[in-house]
């Protein structure tokens, strides 16, 4: 990687360097709400280089997902700017693998993931080779027939990333795809995330709210900031791949990266608990 | 289904008829007022053989599927528009706000005199309700659409024929069925109604022609068919839904 990857601000925007894939500059959004206006991202900068795998962490509330949406162009309106340049070679420009309620309901595991090729009027043959490739490879050829209810958290999640990745976009963007999982299957379907990425050169953006998560998936872990979501810090994870998700918690250099993680990561979570507790509730009275 | 829940889906309508009978038997209901079932059966019997209670009862179903037909039919199309465009909703909205809350029976007269006596004007009269309740049902489908889904379809950069097959109209199925429930239901309210008033044939009429001979075991004969016929048309509705909804579980009671 050219050392000027490194620095997350990428600011000087004019000669385009190869190795930064989305290149976001000085992004701001703002919402209405009821008690004016809520400023949900101050100023984000942020080079995400082609083919890595970033994942964001941050306190809740701090407009992770908002960044996210953003990307995804699911809010037009927002300050800054946003450059994809990552080399698409004709693909689709991204997908995004929503939360567990984004896999559709009405549609089989196969229909599901191959949703993407479906809607860009891929032959049907071809839309079902592709699907059947990655549901084999995520162990879901059986349950191709079945319905999202018929599954279990975990083999939903996988049919969610199938329909990402039979679309094969250049940039993939994760919105806590495996929050709502528990540990021992999220370590399962993180293994075969992995799996399917190591060696799919995708940039991926993942973003979580569980440190080990960000660690063993990243190759960078960047820190949000409290609302309005700035990026903090940017940690390189230099755990050597192919990783295995079991494997790695009980790796020394794992338990090194956590503790600097949690080391930035830690004075948000407390200043955001304690504005909590002191700020005056939205009708006057204190809490607690 | 538990085998014990077998037997009380059935054992409560028997109940009721065996009560009912024995009650009657007992002359502690008045035979005069209330037959007892043997007799209606005997009477419904009789009436099929030689007084074409047979054609009375197809004339009622023809009725009633014309009739949902003519009114689910364009509800849905036009109540899926409202809810997919702002535009047509904004347009439309008043319109249903001022014609849905009007009692539907109260328009026959008006529906009598445009349209004539004929079977046009009765078929537009059972129409009304299923027309009013698929459309406010699929408008209300439409925009009660989980937002992730529309996301997900943005997302994708979905087109608008798939984002209609693949996504708005699947989505909106579940809640399309709850009105169409409800639509049958008012659909044979509206064709009974008809045939009381206008009717030369149908269940209706034979329920309203025999009261007002003073018939009332033939009149309950005809009420006893047409609660066959909605029973029948109810229980169709559960295979409709397997068929159409085939990716939730399946919730039906019977």
């Amino acid at each position: 990687m050219p050392p000027e990857s490194d620095d997350p601000a990428v600011t000087s925007g004019g000669r385009s360097d190869p190795a930064v894939g989305i290149r976001i500059c000085g992004l701001n959004k703002s919402f209405d709400g009821p008690e004016g206006e809520l400023v949900a991202l101050a100023g984000i900068d942020l080079g995400v280089r082609e083919g890595e795998f970033l994942c964001i962490v941050g306190p809740s509330g701090c407009g992770k997902t908002t960044l996210l949406r953003i990307l995804a162009g699911l809010e037009p309106q927002f300050g800054g700017s946003v450059d994809f340049t990552v080399d698409t070679d004709g693909k689709p420009l991204q997908s995004m693998v929503f939360q567990e309620q984004g896999v559709f309901p009405w549609l089989t595991v196969l229909e599901n993931a191959a949703y993407g090729l479906t809607v860009r009027h891929v032959p049907k043959d071809r839309c079902r080779a592709q699907a059947r490739d990655y549901l084999r490879k995520l162990g879901l050829s059986a349950f191709e027939a079945a319905y999202p209810s018929q599954l279990s958290g975990g083999m939903r999640q996988r049919v969610n990333l199938a329909r990402a990745f039979v679309n094969d976009p250049a940039v993939l963007l994760m919105d806590e795809p495996l929050g709502a999982l528990d540990e021992q299957t999220k370590m399962l379907v993180q293994t075969d995330l992995l799996r399917l990425w190591e060696g799919s050169n995708k940039t991926v953006l993942f973003i979580t709210h569980s440190l080990d998560e960000a660690i063993v998936l990243g190759d960078r872990v960047a820190v949000m900031s409290n609302r309005p979501g700035r990026i903090k810090t940017i940690l390189e994870i230099d755990l050597p791949r192919p990783r295995d998700a079991l494997e790695l918690r009980n790796n020394e250099r794992f338990l090194h990266l956590r503790r600097q993680v949690w080391d930035s990561l830690r004075e948000e979570v407390v200043s955001l608990e304690s504005d909590e507790n002191r700020a005056p509730s939205p009708s006057g009275a204190p809490l607690s | 289904m538990r085998r014990i829940e077998k037997f009380l889906v059935v054992a409560s309508p028997v109940g009721v008829f065996a009560l009912w009978e024995i009650l009657a038997y007992l002359g502690w209901i008045d035979v005069r007022i209330l037959p007892p079932p043997s007799a209606v059966a005997i009477t419904m019997v009789v009436m099929f053989g030689e007084e074409g209670l047979l054609d009375h009862t197809a004339a009622t179903l023809l009725r009633f599927f014309v009739g949902m037909a003519v009114g689910v039919v364009p509800g849905v199309l036009i109540g899926l528009t409202m809810g997919i465009f702002r535009w047509f909703r904004a347009f439309t909205n008043p319109l249903v706000a001022l014609f849905y809350p009007i009692p539907r029976i109260a328009l026959f007269p008006l529906v009598l005199i445009l349209v004539g006596i004929n079977e046009t004007s009765n078929v537009i009269m059972i129409a009304l309700g299923p027309f009013f309740t698929m459309l406010i049902s699929a408008m209300y489908s439409v925009l009660n659409i989980d937002r992730i889904y529309r996301d997900v379809a943005e997302n994708f950069e979905t087109g608008p024929r798939h984002l209609y097959t693949l996504v708005t109209l699947p989505a909106a199925m579940p809640t399309l069925m709850g009105g169409l429930r409800i639509s049958v239901g008012l659909g044979l309210l509206g064709t009974v109604a008809v045939e009381f008033l206008v009717g030369e044939s149908g269940l209706g009429h034979v329920i309203w022609n025999s009261w007002q001979v003073l018939s009332l075991q033939r009149s309950m004969a005809g009420l006893v068919v047409s609660a066959i016929v909605g029973f029948a048309v109810y229980l169709s509705m559960d295979l409709l839904e397997r068929y159409l909804v085939p990716w939730q579980k399946k919730t039906a009671p019977v």
